[in-house]
């Protein structure tokens, strides 16, 4: 295979002088439409962004003089920020261990060989199609402190209700349970997909060793699927960092504001308080501090490879 | 084939890409102007668009107002917008307002003006204009017309008053013998009397007294809260860079007596709204505390339901209350016939209320209010007086009907209607969180 790569004529001997130019040209061409929406909805925005962050910009339009860094020092000393911001990494501590070990437990169970592929596939993966209105709207229902699904089953077996969404050292876990059933399908099929491409020689061959199933899963399979918990990993806690949409269905941040996460709070300055310099600055702490953690991860994971 | 090679073969030159937009430009214009000869000729009739937040029952009979005034008025047509209510529409209203693009006419409730008449996303409406289609002061209960009002000018014209006030169930009460010779709920006046009648009604339904659904909802909390601490006779207000001028004393003395009220016998310890209305609905109570807007569910529920004004238990009578009300987002430019069709399409709605009193509001317009109709429906008569009394959140930019400041009071509160807080720690939490928005930049 390598050879063969060699032998062939490097691409620049075939072009004529000139050409390059012209290449270059339509590869821009090519590349146009991307650039575009790049730019005018990446670029922009985040340069704007951090522009309107120094400003007193208010959503009526009024005040949006320069203030220097006053927002970001009103933010830092700001409660209610690093409240939202402590809620958000919480969530994401206790929503990524789960996510990546029941979707792995999920894979495993059913690269076992159960009949019925399709039906398990499916229904694990189904609950992701899903709206998160929907998703927010039943669990609210199997969650009513009276009325729910859950705290009659609980009732049924001699166990006290429990109000899920409306005790402040429950609902972020009540949060967690429904986001689990509703995204745990993503993660699941990364997994199913990595298993399936494990050469099955290497099962074969340590089974001729005589290692039994618990074995070859800790000493071939999880191996093997490092790079892909590593990749899971990195898109659940990118993932569970953006938290908005079920809690804001869910709780409203409530109660007590122990499940508001900082995009709501981000939200909540901005469009509802109308203060969108100040909200600018909250994005950019937030912007700074999920750039710390990819970093942090990038650092780990290459010493780890290493 | 040619053309094309002309596009792709070589570059465009700079006239070439002119003399084409051009001819596109005008191409799209000649179109364009024709679209308007058709409109045109359909005797100029003016879109008007119009946003509201009303939906379920209150949507239906909004709706019918609005095609009453279409059929009256050939010269315009309202096509309506509903958004959600609370954040959803407040939000999309201040940046459609903002953005320049706003609807002609929009409903907002009355207590969000303040935070949208001094950015200029709202304007006043002109009087003289207003009085030219038949409406003025005059036409409205002085409380409500006082509220349409900012520094001065008229921001908003009430379409109703919608109080919190309290249904009962005559049946359950008269088995509990709490009705008075008239066949309405005998008057109480203190907390203790209210419990004591709410306790006779659970005799009678073995499940609880009194219906009030909070859990997760601050506007809910938030207007029981502000009926009993305005029946104290005391007032709130919000000025920016001040702290809150408050009575501590009534704020948690009211507090107190609703957390005694989710016992599991005077009322569901933890219930939401859902769950309150839902319960009364089916007879499980003899009370709900619960906004007029509920009515047509308690009438289609079947169950003989009345209703009065929140008992004055506090010495002052007073309901805690909003007004929806029109008024006219910030035009980019300003189209003067669309602007006067307005004010005909508003003042039709207006003297056209009483099917929205049958909603259960009472109309913001006293002809209608003071009309033979109006004193048939019952039991909307018997809350009508609650126009007197009723008070209005404090002004503030972040105070008001589906506010973040009535979420902030859930979050302080919920804990101490649940027994698990002490109301004066909850009440100070919820201080402290508005001193600290009054102590930020103001953005309007």
């Amino acid at each position: 295979m390598s050879t063969s790569t060699l032998s062939r004529p490097r691409p620049q001997n075939l072009r004529k002088p000139g050409s390059r130019t012209r290449s270059n040209l339509s590869g821009w061409g090519f590349a146009a439409p991307f650039l575009v929406f790049f730019l005018a909805f990446l670029v922009w925005p985040i340069l704007y962004g951090f522009y309107m962050s120094l400003t007193g910009k208010s959503l009526t339009g009024a005040n949006d003089s320069l203030i220097g860094f006053a927002n970001y020092a009103e933010a830092l000393a700001d409660a209610d920020m690093w409240r939202s911001l402590g809620n958000t990494l919480y969530f994401t501590v206790i929503s990524t261990v789960p996510l990546v070990l029941v979707a792995l437990v999920m894979a495993a169970l059913l690269n076992i060989g159960l009949p019925a592929q399709w039906l398990w596939r499916l229904s694990y993966f189904a609950p992701y199609l899903l709206a998160s209105t929907v998703v927010s709207l039943f669990f609210t229902w199997m969650y009513n402190p009276q009325l729910g699904l859950i705290n009659e089953f609980l009732t049924g077996i001699g166990l006290p209700r429990v109000a899920w969404l409306n005790d402040p050292n429950v609902a972020m876990w009540a949060i967690v349970i429904a986001t689990l059933w509703w995204t745990v399908g993503f993660n699941f099929l990364l997994y199913l997909a990595a298993m399936q491409n494990i050469p099955a020689q290497h099962y074969e061959a340590a089974s001729l060793d005589g290692a039994g199933a618990w074995r070859q899963f800790f000493s071939i399979t999880l191996p093997q699927l490092t790079p892909t918990t590593v990749m899971i990993v990195l898109l659940q806690i990118l993932a569970s960092l953006k938290i908005f949409d079920q809690v804001y269905q869910m709780t409203a941040g409530g109660p007590g504001g122990s499940t508001r996460p900082v995009v709501q709070y981000i939200f909540e300055t901005g469009f509802t308080g109308y203060r969108l310099g100040y909200s600018a600055a909250i994005s950019y702490i937030f912007f700074g501090l999920i750039v710390v953690i990819s970093v942090m991860q990038f650092v780990i994971t290459r010493r780890r490879s290493a | 084939m040619k053309q094309f090679e002309s596009l792709t073969g070589k570059q465009l030159s700079r006239r070439q890409l002119m003399t084409g937009s051009a001819l596109l430009g005008g191409g799209l214009l000649a179109a364009g102007l024709t679209g308007c000869g058709g409109a045109a000729q359909a005797a100029a009739v003016q879109d008007i668009g119009f946003w509201h937040l009303l939906s379920g029952g209150d949507g239906i009979k909004m709706q019918a107002m609005i095609n009453a005034a279409n059929q009256a008025n050939p010269g315009f047509k309202v096509h309506p917008t509903v958004l959600a209510w609370g954040p959803p529409y407040y939000t999309k209203l201040a940046m459609a307002s903002a953005g320049g693009r706003p609807p002609e006419v929009a409903i907002m409730h009355a207590s969000r003006v303040p935070g949208y008449a001094p950015g200029g996303l709202i304007e006043p409406w002109d009087l003289d204009l207003l009085a030219e289609n038949g409406v003025t002061a005059a036409d409205f209960a002085l409380r409500i017309w006082e509220k349409s009002q900012h520094n001065g000018k008229v921001f908003s014209i009430a379409l109703d008053s919608h109080p919190f006030v309290m249904f009962y169930n005559t049946d359950i009460a008269g088995k509990a013998g709490v009705l008075a010779s008239n066949g309405q709920l005998q008057e109480v006046s203190s907390p203790d009397e209210f419990k004591a009648m709410a306790l006779e009604m659970q005799k009678v339904t073995k499940a609880h007294g009194l219906s009030f659904g909070y859990l997760g909802s601050g506007s809910q909390m938030w207007r029981l809260f502000y009926t009993l601490y305005k029946q104290h006779g005391v007032d709130m207000e919000l000025t920016p860079g001040q702290p809150m001028k408050v009575d501590r004393e009534a704020a948690i003395e009211s507090l107190e007596f609703m957390a005694s009220l989710f016992d599991d016998t005077i009322a569901a310890q933890a219930g939401d709204i859902s769950t309150g209305i839902a319960e009364f609905a089916r007879g499980g109570s003899g009370m709900l505390f619960s906004g007029v807007w509920e009515l047509p569910t308690m009438k289609k529920a079947g169950i003989p339901v009345d209703a009065a004004t929140i008992p004055t238990l506090y010495g002052t009578p007073a309901s805690y209350a909003d007004s929806h009300s029109f008024v006219l987002p910030r035009q980019l430019k300003l189209n003067e016939d669309k602007r006067r069709d307005v004010y005909k399409f508003v003042t039709d709605v207006l003297k056209g209320s009483l099917s929205w009193a049958e909603a259960g509001h009472i109309p913001g317009y006293q002809p209608v209010v003071q009309s033979q109709a109006y004193r048939e429906l019952t039991p909307q008569i018997h809350y009508a007086n609650a126009a007197e009394i009723i008070a209005y959140d404090p002004e503030s930019w972040f105070s008001g009907s589906g506010s973040d400041w009535q979420t902030y009071f859930a979050e302080n509160v919920q804990n101490v209607l649940l027994g698990r807080d002490k109301a004066a720690a909850g009440w100070d939490a919820f201080e402290q969180r508005t001193n600290t928005l009054l102590s930020r930049p103001n953005p309007v």
